[in-house]
């Protein structure tokens, strides 16, 4: 139960490790805010899309079931959407056509059919859980890169002063590429070097 | 027409899908590695989104709107785009095996590729009119796999150097979509309002 | 045979399910999403013309008028495609349709710290009280002349792109206006 939880955290973080959710995570990711606002979208989402699909899991036919998982999911994304509209207008307008994106955000259908599908409810959950919160540090990780280096300030609260030279480049389409890619690169290096700890 | 024009010009080079929306990344990290699977992917993407665009504009404007059901517009969007990719599926399969095979899981895949969908969200935001809508299709088509093809080119390439252990596969591949990204930021003057 | 149904009662279940349970809270936030579209509007009008005390609709074009019933000014809204999106504003002209009194972003999706800077103050501010007897300009040195402005350093075609929503909003206003006979 517990490994269920914490592998979304780290081994099998779902951006870095599993490479999914791309999309939003490369787009949003301008500031620490809004890595934060869609990682608790995302959160809403999958948590309770797999809460559902593991409900009905022994009650859907195979051959739909994939048809019966998106319309759940487009479902939970709907509401995120009209709650955000509703009640955070500004958050809504800064994240864009990304929240209803998350219908296709892999992350959610992945986990959907690859495990919420075949376990129990509490089990899907602890599994959800660990991969949103994987999925929100991950974008709060790489909205904060970027919006310290490419704004000087974090979460909107200047640190660097005037005097530093704003990497623009960061807040820009390439600048999310770049860090991404070399995030993963460090993510594959601390991998190797904990088995190679192991191994001695 | 110049209208259309610049609809195109715009979808693939200035506000190219890829490098300046994100959207389509996973395939484009998934099928990019090789020359030929990059091909038949592109073509098979800017086919589905050429009619995705227009199925979903007909629904949207002449099933959702009247009947004031534009609240649904998500879940039936992604509806119409799963049952086209399984159409697209079966036509791949009888009339072309081994394009089928060579693409392999990555056919299905299509629909959860973000770029479709987007595609039909930016449509409805954007207002376009029918025409607009299918010129927009197929120029996403034609912008992701231009790009698509272009870093098959690269991968292809990037095999015969020394990329260090860390880096290889997904890191690499990143860090050249954003060297990629940087030099498209060239295109975007090319269209004034 | 049996697996059919159970498949077509199941898709028609959840369905149906989503369905209304979408259109419930439709119903129940369509208000207020179109109440916060309407506060974005008004409080920028109230941005570009501070004095007013009313607000009258009428079309496309808000009638701000002082304590004495007199017209302060006309407000509409002007949109079109920025550098990152579209981007959405409020304007203001006088009642002659001789001077710009201001203008108010209020949606724009531009790059943070370059086009965003639309949003800073000061770029606003060089429209107030710009002359609109002609088409406004912008340069990226120093304005000159009664209807230029200058654009943010890095960020031309965000600010092009404002000069021109507004030019092309203008112009579509005053052919409104006179073909009123106003």
């Amino acid at each position: 139960m517990k490994n269920s939880f914490v592998k979304g955290l780290w081994k099998e973080h779902p951006v870095f490790r599993q490479l999914l959710g791309m999309c939003p995570t490369l787009a949003v990711t301008t500031s620490a805010v809004n890595g934060l606002s869609m990682g608790l979208a995302v959160m809403f989402v999958l948590n309770f899309s797999s809460l559902v699909v593991s409900l009905i899991r022994k009650v859907v036919p195979s051959q739909v079931r994939i048809a019966v998982y998106t319309i759940i999911i487009a479902t939970f994304v709907t509401l995120a959407d009209v709650f955000l509209k509703a009640n955070y207008p500004s958050i809504s307008k800064s994240l864009g056509p990304y929240v209803p994106l998350i219908v296709v955000n892999c992350i959610i259908l992945g986990r959907a059919e690859a495990f919420a599908s075949k376990n129990t409810p509490v089990k899907a959950v602890m599994d959800s859980l660990g991969m949103s919160i994987g999925f929100l540090w991950g974008l709060i990780l790489l909205g904060g890169i970027r919006e310290i280096l490419g704004n000087g300030s974090f979460f909107g609260i200047t640190l660097l002063g005037p005097g530093f030279e704003k990497w623009v480049v960061m807040v820009l389409p390439a600048g999310a590429f770049l860090v991404l890619g070399l995030l993963v690169a460090a993510m594959n290096f601390i991998e190797k070097r904990k088995t190679k700890v192991k191994v001695l | 027409m110049k209208e259309l024009l610049v609809i195109f010009i715009s979808a693939v080079l200035v506000n190219n899908f890829v490098l300046t929306y994100f959207l389509g990344i996973c395939p484009f990290l998934g099928v990019s590695s090789q020359y030929e699977s990059a091909i038949g992917m592109g073509l098979a993407v800017t086919f589905v989104m050429t009619l995705a665009s227009s199925m979903c504009w007909m629904t949207y404007h002449l099933l959702l709107v009247p009947y004031g059901l534009e609240i649904l517009q998500y879940v039936v969007f992604i509806l119409v785009i799963a049952s086209l990719v399984q159409v697209v599926e079966m036509f791949i399969k009888k009339y072309s095996p081994p394009l089928y095979e060579s693409l392999g899981i990555y056919l299905p895949l299509i629909t959860t590729n973000c770029a479709i969908l987007g595609l039909t969200l930016f449509m409805v935001i954007r207002d376009y009119n029918f025409l607009q809508s299918v010129v927009f299709g197929f120029s996403s088509g034609i912008g992701f796999s231009l790009v698509l093809v272009m870093m098959a080119g690269i991968r292809e390439e990037l095999r015969f150097s020394d990329v260090p252990e860390v880096f290889k596969g997904a890191a690499i591949t990143l860090i050249t979509a954003g060297i990629l990204a940087l030099s498209f930021m060239g295109f975007s003057g090319l269209i004034s309002s | 045979m049996k697996n059919a149904v159970k498949i077509i009662l199941v898709l028609t279940f959840v369905s149906l399910l989503s369905s209304g349970i979408l259109s419930a809270v439709d119903m129940l936030s369509k208000d207020k999403i179109l109440r916060n579209r309407k506060k974005a509007i008004d409080s920028a009008i109230s941005k570009v013309i501070p004095a007013a005390v009313e607000v009258v609709h009428e079309g496309v074009i808000y009638k701000a008028f002082d304590k004495g019933k007199k017209v302060l000014g006309y407000a509409f809204l002007a949109e079109g495609q920025g550098y990152g999106g579209g981007i959405k504003m409020v304007c203001a002209v006088s009642p002659k349709l001789d001077k710009l009194l201001g203008i108010e972003i209020i949606e724009s999706q531009e790059t943070p710290g370059l086009g965003a800077r639309i949003n800073k103050e000061w770029f606003k501010n060089q429209f107030k009280g710009l002359d609109i007897l002609n088409k406004i300009t912008y340069t990226k040195s120093k304005p000159s002349g009664k209807s230029q402005i200058q654009a943010i350093t890095g960020a031309t075609i965000s600010s092009r792109s404002v000069v021109h929503i507004i030019n092309r909003r203008i112009e579509e206003i005053k052919k409104q206006f006179d073909s009123q006979g106003n």
